[in-house]
């Protein structure tokens, strides 16, 4: 009886030292997550070209022309030379330049791209492209939103307005 | 064996008992408490440097917009990573496959996970081991604001890797204040334990000691009643019943002195009648033959029972003395071999008795005495066992020894145990036995009455190998009169 309480209190107390010897100094953890990242303002042009068959947004630093037109003249010239050394492509056609953007007149504001191209055989990531740059151009000159659907029209007729997919 | 015994009794014993006891409630509470404050402690060190860094980073990120340009250039990423590096910590900052690290030459600190969190759009830390020293990695996206209030992210990522061995020393410095007041605690709960187990077990000794005196016989043992509480409860009773135990003992000690001294009295007072009625019995002997009939068998068997009375009354009168303590030994330097045969003519046994007695064996005893035990032993073999009675004499350097030993059916074993009782009667049938059923009782008090020392002469009733009952006395050979004390 009294072997087995002595053999219990010693359990007892060699499992509190093991806890104490184990949580002792500071120990690796898990990754703990925090507030969404800091944010900051961004000057220039934003285009959206292709790297690795995705999305990417591009800062250009030039920016005389806010207009969606001229971002999208600047997608239609295709990327630089040292963003093509960093892998960077486009699938829009250097034929979209000319290139009218025109507002519609209901609340969120849509878009509509006219330029002289054949807009059905625009590849599916030239048409994100082609609309998420205007989008973000058009974002810093009136309210487009990421709501905001944009229809390109081509000389072999209009496809189905749609928005950015990338949110 | 017994030593093991004797260790376990100490280890199971009331000090070690309280010992462990008040050494395990002392580390119990010391480790609850150091060890709960210290967790505490060292989750507050830690958080706090984690915040901190966490907020210095996002300080130090708020001054590296507007970004004007994307993608970055390896020299964008370098410039940005030696800016964020300082002396306790380091950045590294990556662009899809581009990567520049500030101040270290560490492979690559950071862990998949950490880096799938930050992709994912959110601030993320993690504590890791580097190298073998603690250290805290913090990373972010930077993300650009929209006008219409969101952000988008830019697909640069800043880490932040910094040294914890700071945080690690005060947490060290903590816990070895644990230890250290973990180990006083638990000095100071064995020197508490050892106090109290003083201030329990002296009192439990005091009664373990009182307790075996009063067994020993020493009935007026008292214990000092200290303080009020359950020891000294334990203790005012032990003294009750030792008052009890002695009052009682006292009174039955003086009725038993009060009846043997009535006996005494009563056998001193009959001493003169019948010392008349002797005389007179004497003449009635003298005339019994000339008496016609049954007058004749009657003054005989007055004459009879007066000796049995007076043989008695003297037995009594011997036995009292022994009982008041005033027996007092006649020493002499006596030829025993002598003695014995002289008590065997006395009572005409001498040709009766086989005798097996060495001359020469002398010893210092009291030879009245050594009669008294002879003539009884040998008596009362002719009465109650059978002839051949036989009387041996043995000796060596300390004792004498001698063997009265009979052919006749021997003691009974239930009879054994009270041969020596006064007026014991073995065959309940006899009711009248004809010697007065003291003889035994006086013989084993006068064996008894030699002493030297250590040595006591004793009396020993047994039976034979071939049957017949075997009376052994044995003496010292040396006797000092011990005073009649008993």
């Amino acid at each position: 009886m009294t072997g087995r309480r002595t053999g219990r209190a010693l359990l007892a107390g060699g499992l509190l030292l093991t806890l104490l010897a184990a949580g002792c100094g500071v120990r690796p953890s898990a990754v703990i997550t925090g507030r969404p990242p800091i944010s900051g303002p961004a000057q220039g042009s934003w285009l959206y070209l292709l790297a690795q068959d995705e999305l990417v947004l591009v800062l250009r630093p030039v920016n005389t022309d806010p207009s969606p037109a001229a971002a999208l003249s600047l997608l239609a010239a295709g990327p630089q030379e040292n963003e093509r050394a960093q892998g960077f492509t486009s699938d829009v056609p250097a034929g979209l330049d000319p290139v009218t953007v025109t507002a519609g007149d209901n609340k969120s504001g849509d878009l509509t791209v006219r330029a002289n191209i054949a807009a059905q055989a625009l590849s599916g990531r030239a048409v994100d492209q082609i609309i998420c740059t205007t989008v973000a151009a058009a974002a810093q000159v009136s309210a487009a939103n990421a709501a905001t659907t944009v229809t390109i029209v081509g000389s072999d007729g209009a496809r189905a307005p749609r928005a950015c997919p990338i949110r | 064996m017994t030593q093991w015994r004797r260790v376990g009794a100490w280890v199971s014993g009331l000090r070690v008992r309280l010992l462990l006891a008040f050494a395990l409630l002392g580390v119990t509470t010391t480790v609850a408490v150091a060890g709960g404050s210290y967790f505490q402690a060292r989750n507050v060190i830690l958080q706090q440097a984690q915040d901190a860094a966490v907020m210095s980073l996002t300080d130090q990120l708020t001054k590296v917009y507007p970004i004007a340009q994307l993608p970055p250039t390896q020299d964008d990423l370098q410039l940005l990573a030696q800016r964020l590096s300082d002396r306790e910590s380091f950045a590294v900052v990556v662009y899809r496959d581009m990567r520049a690290q500030g101040g270290s030459e560490l492979a690559d600190p950071l862990t998949p996970e950490l880096r799938q969190k930050v992709r994912d759009g959110r601030i993320a830390w993690q504590r890791v081991s580097l190298s073998g020293e603690p250290a805290l990695l913090i990373g972010t996206q930077l993300a650009l604001d929209r006008p219409d209030g969101t952000s988008r992210p830019s697909g640069v990522e800043v880490y932040s890797v910094r040294n914890l061995v700071p945080e690690q020393q005060s947490i060290d410095r903590l816990a070895s204040r644990a230890w250290l007041t973990g180990g006083l605690s638990l000095v100071l709960a064995v020197l508490l334990a050892l106090l109290s187990a003083r201030g329990v077990l002296r009192p439990v000794r005091d009664l373990s000691r009182a307790a075996r005196r009063l067994g020993e016989g020493d009935l007026s043992t008292r214990l000092t009643v200290r303080g009020a509480d359950e020891l000294a409860d334990v203790a005012r009773t032990f003294n009750d019943t030792a008052g009890t135990l002695e009052r009682q003992v006292g009174e039955l000690r003086r009725l038993e002195s009060d009846a043997r001294r009535f006996v005494a009295d009563v056998s001193h007072e009959l001493r003169t009648p019948l010392a008349a009625m002797t005389a007179v019995t004497d003449v009635l002997d003298e005339e019994a033959e000339h008496l016609p009939g049954d007058a004749g068998r009657a003054a005989r068997l007055v004459s009879q029972e007066t000796q049995n009375l007076t043989q008695l009354v003297n037995d009594l009168i011997e036995i009292s003395r022994f009982d008041s303590g005033t027996a007092r030994l006649a020493l002499d330097d006596v030829d025993v071999a002598a003695a014995v045969t002289a008590t065997l003519r006395i009572r005409g046994w001498l040709d009766r008795v086989r005798t097996e007695l060495p001359p020469g064996i002398v010893a210092r005893l009291d030879p009245r005495r050594l009669d008294v035990i002879v003539a009884n032993l040998v008596g009362n073999a002719f009465r109650h066992g059978a002839e051949p009675v036989s009387v041996r004499l043995g000796a060596d350097p300390d004792w004498v020894t001698i063997e009265v030993a009979d052919r006749g059916p021997g003691l009974d074993p239930e009879v054994l145990p009270h041969v020596f009782d006064r007026l014991y009667k073995a065959d309940t049938a006899r009711t009248r036995s004809e010697g007065s059923g003291l003889g035994l009782a006086i013989s084993w008090e006068n064996a008894r009455l030699h002493r030297h020392g250590e040595r006591r002469g004793s009396l020993v009733a047994g039976n034979g190998t071939h049957g017949g009952a075997v009376f052994t006395l044995r003496l010292p050979r040396e006797t000092a009169d011990a005073g009649g004390a008993r």
